[in-house]
């Protein structure tokens, strides 16, 4: 082989190796280069200043709020178009798991931190801020019947407890007069992830059912029986429901709807058989009691058009934001979920937050300590 | 001026300078530019050795947590719930083996049937095109399979499976196996997809083997008026036994590796039945649906059950060569 | 019949009639059926194979292809999931830039390794280790592999597309060395003596003679190893993270893929975001497709024995 020959590979081997280490080294340059940004003291509302943010803004977690979240990060790319915000979905599990290793800057989640558990989260004081609430529908998949199913807390309870298997067991047919019910087998379907989905339903079911029609408590996860099937994230849950014949199981009003699932209509604690819908979310969120922390409880409500299993949603990030570029981009999007994103809220198939409540988290802004 | 001179007029050193012969001789070995390649090699080499220990060193260091909790029970016990931090993976290895000997039983005959039509009885033209043909087979990607799998087969198969299951009723055995409420996602589906997905592995393999029978053999069998098939069973497939049972463990080592695919259509069930038709789950599924959200305790039991999988394709990794090698050398002994 | 019947060449050609009469006197009518049933299982083996891939191709082009467009290879990832809209640019992106990776890793320490193993190594106690390890590595579940890289990496340095890209090297490593040792064998003993007459070193003997001899083949085997590792989902589930836009940097940052996609697409009862995996599964075998045909025809051209 000719000297030239060699010369030109290896010649070719410095540039490609220096191009590596070009890019390696220009791609961990500090994102706090140009963040000249007035948006910083902009004072939380809705006359926030959003065209100074950019960067990259990471979340996972919920599934239950990703249908409204896709909404506001298609309304913020309007306001704000330096900014991109990904949201990857996951379950809530996920994204306590990925903000307690830092590996995204926000997460949402349905459920609350269990206090064992604060301690993993490796940036400080962790901060929920609400920002939609919404029915969680009992979907079900029943062919040959057209009548909308009346389920009440008991009778869920035993349903996904595996004690009742058919469809026209007694106890179903006792809330449903003048509806044949088919001799199907009941398939039960849940979440295959860690969610809190399905933590507020179990949740629901420990309140509204007694201790012998439901046993297996509240959690992310609890220990369904061995003849369940599972599906992964909302979505997955609908498209177990939507294919198999006999299936129920639990969904989030969003994707219930834009899967066209069947809902059933289940018993308030005020007696009447509420179907699921926004309105019936927001009677639920209107009389819950609220916390400090701005978590609140609209489980089980005991408004009179109250849907009993409404559940809260929660965005969560650190207190303590130690880049500035992203922290003042993260505030920025909060605020938009807060305010502008509201609107988005009911076309999505959510409730937006009551005044009051919007006013408290926009008002909890202001404790983000950035750079 | 000098004319330019056509032929290289310098002294040659003599054909036995010491320096010329050490070229000749030493292979080629020998020289700073030589040591410093094959140290480079080397290391390359060591590179496979090094990463293969930290998988090990890691995965058993990260799973160890999950592992002193549930002691033996990890592998024996059949509760797998992380809410309780209760660990007994027995449901999912059971899984994973059921899926795979699935996979085997409807792979086996199909491969080895393909294996033989190439090597025996397709006419020549057919040859090339069948060869493409499980080509294409091994380039689709386990995910295009998974997705096939969850959108088109289990919805369409799962009728089938009722009807099956309905005329297996009351019968003893076949009761057991095939009957219950057939779901679409279960372990039958995953164990179709897997056979599909592990026939071209198995069949190019045995193909291999079965076309290294030497002619002799063969005209023998036929010098003796044996008809083809007696041809096959008499010279060929003991001839090529060692090589076929080969390339089988190593469908059987795939089939229990592959995580997306069944993670798709298994049905996510954790269960312990005989009933193929009813959901259920393995190892590489339960921790692609679950490893995202899982923290503590619960990351080191997933880590584990990686771990437990790993030994479990290495065991028959080693059975597949020993197995190998055994039947070589009573073939080339007998 | 003629293939239960030898005959030599220069007998004439029986009629039917005496076919039939000289099989039922010389093969028993048991031994004929058996042969038959052989027949028509290697057949059915054949068909009962071409059958599901048949469909799994049939769907994916014929699903997949109503979705393609130049939005399709142009655009960032919709935006709302169970809307149609959008497009696949980031996954194309994410994929190819993530495989590049692997292979940059995978292939020259694939390679260096296999000519450790065979010019040097030999029958040595190491290299029998090294390929017996190697064996086991590609025994390694790719989510194992996935768990691996999401412990030392992932958890230090966050979500990008190199940590996908260094599970997908793992994975690749094996199957380079394997298929590089294969073709190193092949290339004949007599090229190396006659560089080493001419007076060369060995290592200017392996670079300068054995290498390009086997390169035809070692491109091969590496393209397939690429395409497998263009296909494979398991490891990159919690590696890469989620991103919505074209990410060129693998170093920093979440990334896209198409077998993602793929995966996450399938789990929706939306019809939208399901042609959309059927689109990703239309564009991901496409790509898996060229890289076996180039690694065909380059092996074809390139092949030793043609030389």
């Amino acid at each position: 082989m000719s000297l030239t020959r060699r010369g030109t590979i290896l010649a070719v081997g410095a540039l490609a190796a220096l191009s590596v280490l070009a890019v390696a080294c220009g791609s961990s340059k500090s994102s706090t280069s140009s963040s000249a940004t007035t948006s910083g003291t902009s004072a939380p509302g809705s006359n926030y200043n959003y065209s100074g943010l950019s960067g990259t803004l990471n979340g996972s977690g919920s599934t239950f709020q990703l249908a409204f979240n896709q909404a506001a990060i298609a309304g913020f790319q309007s306001v704000a178009s330096g900014v991109t915000v990904n949201y990857g979905g996951g379950g809530s599990g996920k994204g306590k798991t990925d903000l307690q290793n830092e590996i995204v800057q926000w997460a949402g989640t349905d459920s609350l931190i269990k206090q064992t558990d604060e301690a993993l989260y490796k940036g400080g004081t962790v901060l929920y801020f609400p920002t939609v609430a919404a029915p969680i529908t009992v979907s079900y998949h029943l062919s040959g019947v057209s009548k909308t199913i009346k389920l009440d807390g008991p009778v869920l309870g035993q349903i996904f407890s595996t004690t009742i298997k058919t469809w026209n067991d007694p106890a179903i047919a006792a809330l449903n007069s003048g509806v044949t019910l088919p001799n199907t087998p009941i398939v039960v379907v849940h979440r295959s992830d860690a969610s809190g989905t399905t933590n507020n339903f179990t949740h629901y079911l420990t309140l509204a059912a007694s201790s012998t029609d439901w046993a297996l408590g509240t959690g992310d996860t609890v220990n369904w029986s061995t003849s369940t099937q599972a599906g992964n994230g909302n979505s997955g849950v609908a498209q177990v429901v939507k294919s198999t014949n006999g299936a129920i199981g639990y969904v989030d009003f969003s994707d219930a709807k834009a899967a066209g699932l069947t809902f059933a209509s289940i018993k308030n604690k005020a007696g009447t058989y509420e179907a699921p819908s926004v309105a019936g979310a927001a009677a639920a969120v209107a009389s819950a009691p609220v916390n400090a922390n701005l978590t609140y409880f609209a489980l089980d409500s005991s408004g009179a058009t109250a849907y009993p299993i409404t559940s809260a949603t929660y965005v969560i990030v650190y207190q303590k934001q130690t880049n500035t570029q992203l922290g003042n981009a993260l505030k920025g999007w909060l605020n938009y979920l807060l305010t502008g994103a509201q609107a988005l809220a009911q076309p999505a198939n959510y409730a937006p937050l009551p005044s009051s409540l919007q006013q408290k988290a926009i008002a909890q802004l202001s404790q983000l300590q950035i750079g | 001026m000098t004319p330019p001179t056509l032929v290289d007029e310098t002294p040659s050193p003599s054909p036995t300078d010491p320096e010329r012969l050490k070229g000749l001789t030493s292979g080629g070995r020998g020289g700073r530019g030589d040591v410093v390649f094959r140290w480079v090699a080397l290391l390359a080499g060591l590179f496979v050795l090094a990463i293969l220990a930290l998988i090990a060193y890691t995965t058993t260091h990260e799973a160890w947590p999950a592992f002193k909790l549930a002691g033996v029970k990890f592998v024996v016990g059949t509760t797998w719930d992380p809410v309780h931090n209760e660990y007994g993976a027995l449901a999912l290895i059971y899984g994973t083996i059921l899926t795979s000997v699935i996979a085997l039983i409807l792979a086996v005959p199909v491969s080895i049937g393909i294996a033989l039509f190439v090597n025996e009885a397709a006419p020549r033209r057919l040859r090339r095109p069948v060869v493409t043909v499980l080509d294409l087979l091994a380039a689709v990607p386990s995910v295009v399979y998974g997705l096939w799998g969850i959108l088109v087969f289990a919805p369409w198969i799962q009728p089938l499976y009722q009807d099956v299951a309905d005329a297996c009723k009351g019968i003893p055995v076949l009761d057991s196996i095939f009957g219950g409420t057939a779901s679409g996602p279960s372990y039958m589906t995953a164990g179709i997809i897997l056979a599909i997905m592990i026939i071209p592995i198995v069949t190019s393999l045995s193909r291999e083997v079965i076309a290294t029978v030497p002619a002799s053999q063969r005209e023998a069998a036929y010098g003796m008026g044996a008809t083809r098939w007696e041809m096959i069973r008499h010279a060929v497939l003991p001839w090529s036994r060692g090589g076929v049972v080969g390339a089988i463990m190593l469908g059987l080592g795939r089939a229990m590796g592959e995580t997306i695919a069944v993670a798709l259509v298994v049905g996510s069930a954790i269960q312990i039945t005989s009933h193929v038709f009813l959901p259920g789950y393995s190892i590489a599924a339960i921790i692609a649906n679950t490893f995202g959200s899982a923290e503590d305790v619960g990351r080191s039991a997933l880590i584990g059950l990686g771990v437990v999988l790993f030994v479990m394709t290495i065991l028959v990794n080693v059975a597949a060569r020993s197995i190998v090698t055994r039947f070589d050398r009573r073939a080339q002994g007998a | 019949m003629s293939d239960l019947l030898v005959r030599g060449p220069s007998e004439p050609e029986p009629t039917e009639d005496q076919e039939r009469r000289l099989l039922e006197v010389t093969i028993g009518r048991s031994r004929r059926v058996r042969n038959r049933l052989a027949t028509v299982w290697m057949y059915a083996s054949f068909v009962a194979v071409v059958i599901p891939l048949g469909f799994i191709v049939g769907y994916v082009v014929a699903k997949g292809l109503s979705v393609l467009s130049v939005d399709w290879f142009t655009k960032p990832l919709a935006i709302i999931s169970s809307q149609p809209g959008g497009g696949m640019a980031p996954a194309i992106v994410g994929t190819l830039v993530i495989t590049f990776w692997a292979a940059a890793m995978a292939v020259p320490l694939g390679v260096l390794g296999a000519v450790y193993l065979h010019e040097y190594g030999g029958k040595g106690r190491l290299a029998r280790l090294i390929r017996f390890m190697s064996d086991v590595m590609t025994g390694v579940p790719s989510i194992v592999m996935g768990l691996f890289i999401y412990t030392i990496w992932t958890l230090r340095f966050g979500l990008s597309g190199f940590a996908g890209s260094l599970a997908l090297g793992c994975l690749m490593l094996p199957i380079v060395i394997r298929s590089t040792e294969e073709m190193l064998r092949l290339v004949p003993d007599d090229l190396r003596m006659a560089s080493y007459a001419l007076g060369n070193r060995k290592w200017r003997t392996i670079i300068t003679v054995v290498l390009p001899a086997a390169l035809g083949g070692i491109v091969s085997g590496v393209m397939l190893a690429v395409a497998r590792a263009a296909g494979e989902t398991a490891p990159l589930l919690f590696l890469i993270g989620a991103s919505r836009t074209v990410n060129w940097d693998a170093f920093t940052g979440p990334n896209s893929a198409l077998s993602l996609q793929i995966f996450t697409n399938a789990t929706t009862p939306f019809a939208a975001a399901q042609n959309r995996a059927w689109g990703a599964a239309l564009t991901l075998v496409g790509l898996v497709f060229i890289l076996t045909i180039i690694a065909r025809v380059v092996a074809a051209r390139f092949s030793l024995k043609h030389q």
